[in-house]
């Protein structure tokens, strides 16, 4: 069916129009798609999200879905850190996906600088023997679609297990800061854009993983799952009854947050690691202040 | 890493000159941030990209005339719409051999070299000041690191090999003048202060053997320019030898069996810090 646009008469010049409304995101996700293709690892790229149906707007995230040759999957995800900081312009070591549904993978969330703003780009690594199925689930555009040479069954077991052995290695302290980091940009889109329904779901895992970097850091042998007994363990010692101050302080503000509640809760978050686990800011300082002034700018 | 401290490795090699006023310095940045400026990508051969260069003052009088040169340097059109910035110029009375705007992106870095080898006939000095910078912007030279803050006029001497990286961002922008030594400099540089540097630590085996097998994972999967990068960027973790970034890349090359690229880097070691062939 032809659409309005080929019916507009010929001495319309529509092309600059069109130009001018093209997502703002479109040339970090041409620059991160050269990028991954440079790999001949890289069987698959797909983009999904509002990117891929059209309804971006300028806090749209980029997300991929990246098949990698099951061969490749370990080499690929241990090297994923270094290639976007060196290549994509990442911020910081990329944040293991917590909210992405599980497709086969496992999924990393990039904080990258581009043209002056800070961007999200979320990188799904899918097995390319998964790439089919996944297809199948996930709504989106495909950039490459680059057929992998043979995968065997060892292979396929290898990639498997790898997946399977990173989504159950707890998080340090360092990654908990991450996630932090993270979700704050997340919530200042979701608050920007009012949707307050998934601006409490963020909200809430955010106090989750103020919880977790806390045990992580004081209550690292628990025998307790998930929010019980934290007062037994940690109310022990002056530094525990602190942190466990900025968790009650975490968990009785707003349902919904402001703004202000969010960079508030990151002041307390860099506090509290500041006080029970300064390790893990080594490294991370010119960082941070960069991914607040990139907030402030936003 | 030690504590910021004036370290003897400096030796002159950066120092601090004028104090200049807070608020004109406000307005300097306001003007380089918003003057229409033809930005220009030049000296490629020496950066990652993201070094972008405008001239105030040179030869043609053209601001998108970046590559400097011997010269008595007359005002660009550029310089027309930054009146702050042209009555410092004028008040500090020096004699001009060119003056640019300097912009380094987020990521972006000029790699460890040394200036000034085809211009060697005439003693001039290169000045620095910092309009728009963040911590995460700073020179590296003779192993120390320093982060050339704003407010002041710096000179940097680059005799020595020296490199600039701005990790992280926003852009950092610096009004740097290349000018002849005459009585009105030597009145500006007899107020030269050491600054405070931070020395990088020394790279141990263990740290060089990791770093170098990171880069051959990322080569193994086809990013070979990223792994190049990589070990380009160890001359701002670690004070290193003179040339190491450039031999690791050649041994990477060596290793991957791309003796063409490893002779490659060999000769850009070479150009790059102006050693003797």
């Amino acid at each position: 069916m032809p659409t309005a646009l080929s019916l507009a008469p010929a001495e319309l010049q529509l092309a600059e129009l069109t130009e001018a409304n093209r997502p703002a995101q479109l040339p970090l996700l041409t620059r991160i798609a050269e990028l991954l293709s440079a790999s001949a690892a890289v069987t698959h790229l797909l983009v999904r999200g509002s990117l891929a149906s059209g309804t971006a707007d300028r806090l749209s995230d980029v997300d991929f879905v990246v098949g990698v040759h099951d061969r490749d999957l370990p080499a690929f995800t241990a090297a994923l850190d270094d290639l976007m900081t060196v290549a994509g312009g990442a911020l910081l070591p990329g944040w293991r996906d917590t909210i992405v549904a599980d497709l086969g993978g496992i999924g990393f969330v990039f904080l990258v600088q581009h043209e002056g703003k800070l961007q999200q780009v979320d990188l799904y690594l899918a097995p390319a023997s998964q790439i089919t199925t996944v297809r199948r689930k996930v709504s989106g555009k495909v950039l490459l679609d680059r057929p992998p040479t043979e995968i065997t069954t060892t292979q396929i077991e290898q990639a498997e297990t790898h997946v399977a052995k990173l989504a159950a290695r707890p998080k340090s302290c360092t990654e908990l800061l991450i996630e932090h980091l993270v979700l704050a940009v997340l919530l200042h889109k979701r608050i920007q854009r009012g949707q307050k329904f998934v601006a409490y779901a963020e909200w809430h895992m955010l106090h989750t993983a103020t919880k977790d970097l806390i045990k992580t850091a004081l209550a690292l042998a628990s025998r307790f799952w998930g929010w019980y007994q934290l007062r037994e363990e940690l109310a022990l010692t002056p530094i525990g009854r602190t942190c466990l101050a900025d968790l009650d302080a975490a968990i009785t503000s707003p349902a919904v947050p402001t703004a202000a509640d969010v960079n508030a809760a990151l002041d307390r978050v860099l506090a509290l690691t500041e006080r029970a686990c300064p390790n893990a800011l080594d490294g991370l300082a010119d960082a941070i202040t960069a991914y607040r002034t990139y907030l402030e700018l936003a | 890493m030690e504590d910021a401290q004036p370290t003897a490795a400096l030796s002159g090699q950066i120092v601090q000159l004028e104090k200049l006023d807070g608020q004109l310095i406000e307005r300097m940045r306001h003007e380089a941030l918003t003057a229409p400026a033809p930005w220009k990508a030049e000296y490629g051969e020496f950066q990652s990209g993201g070094w972008w260069t405008t001239s105030l003052m040179n030869a043609s009088g053209e601001a998108g005339d970046v590559r400097i040169g011997d010269c008595t340097a007359r005002p660009t059109a550029l310089l027309g719409h930054m009146p702050a910035t042209a009555g410092l110029l004028a008040e500090l009375g020096l004699n001009y051999m060119w003056v640019r705007l300097a912009r380094l992106e987020a990521n972006a870095f000029l790699w460890e070299h040394r200036d000034y080898d085809e211009l060697d006939q005439v003693e001039r000095h290169r000045l620095h000041i910092p309009l728009h910078t963040n911590s995460s912007a700073f020179l590296v030279t003779g192993g120390t690191k320093v982060h050339m803050g704003g407010g002041r006029i710096w000179r940097l001497t680059p005799t020595y090999a020296h490199g600039v990286c701005n990790l992280l961002g926003p852009d950092r922008i610096h009004l740097i003048a290349d000018v002849y030594a005459d009585d009105a400099y030597t009145r500006l540089a007899n107020r030269a202060k050491e600054p405070t540097a931070d020395r990088l630590p020394a790279a141990s085996e263990a740290d060089l053997a990791e770093r170098l097998a990171a880069a051959r994972r990322l080569a193994d999967l086809g990013y070979t320019g990223a792994a190049e990068q990589m070990l380009l960027r160890l001359f701002y973790s670690f004070d290193l030898p003179e040339g190491t970034a450039y031999d690791l890349i050649a041994s990477l090359h060596t290793a991957l069996g791309d003796s063409e690229a490893s002779t490659r880097w060999t000769a850009a070691k070479a150009k790059l810090l102006a050693l003797a062939s």
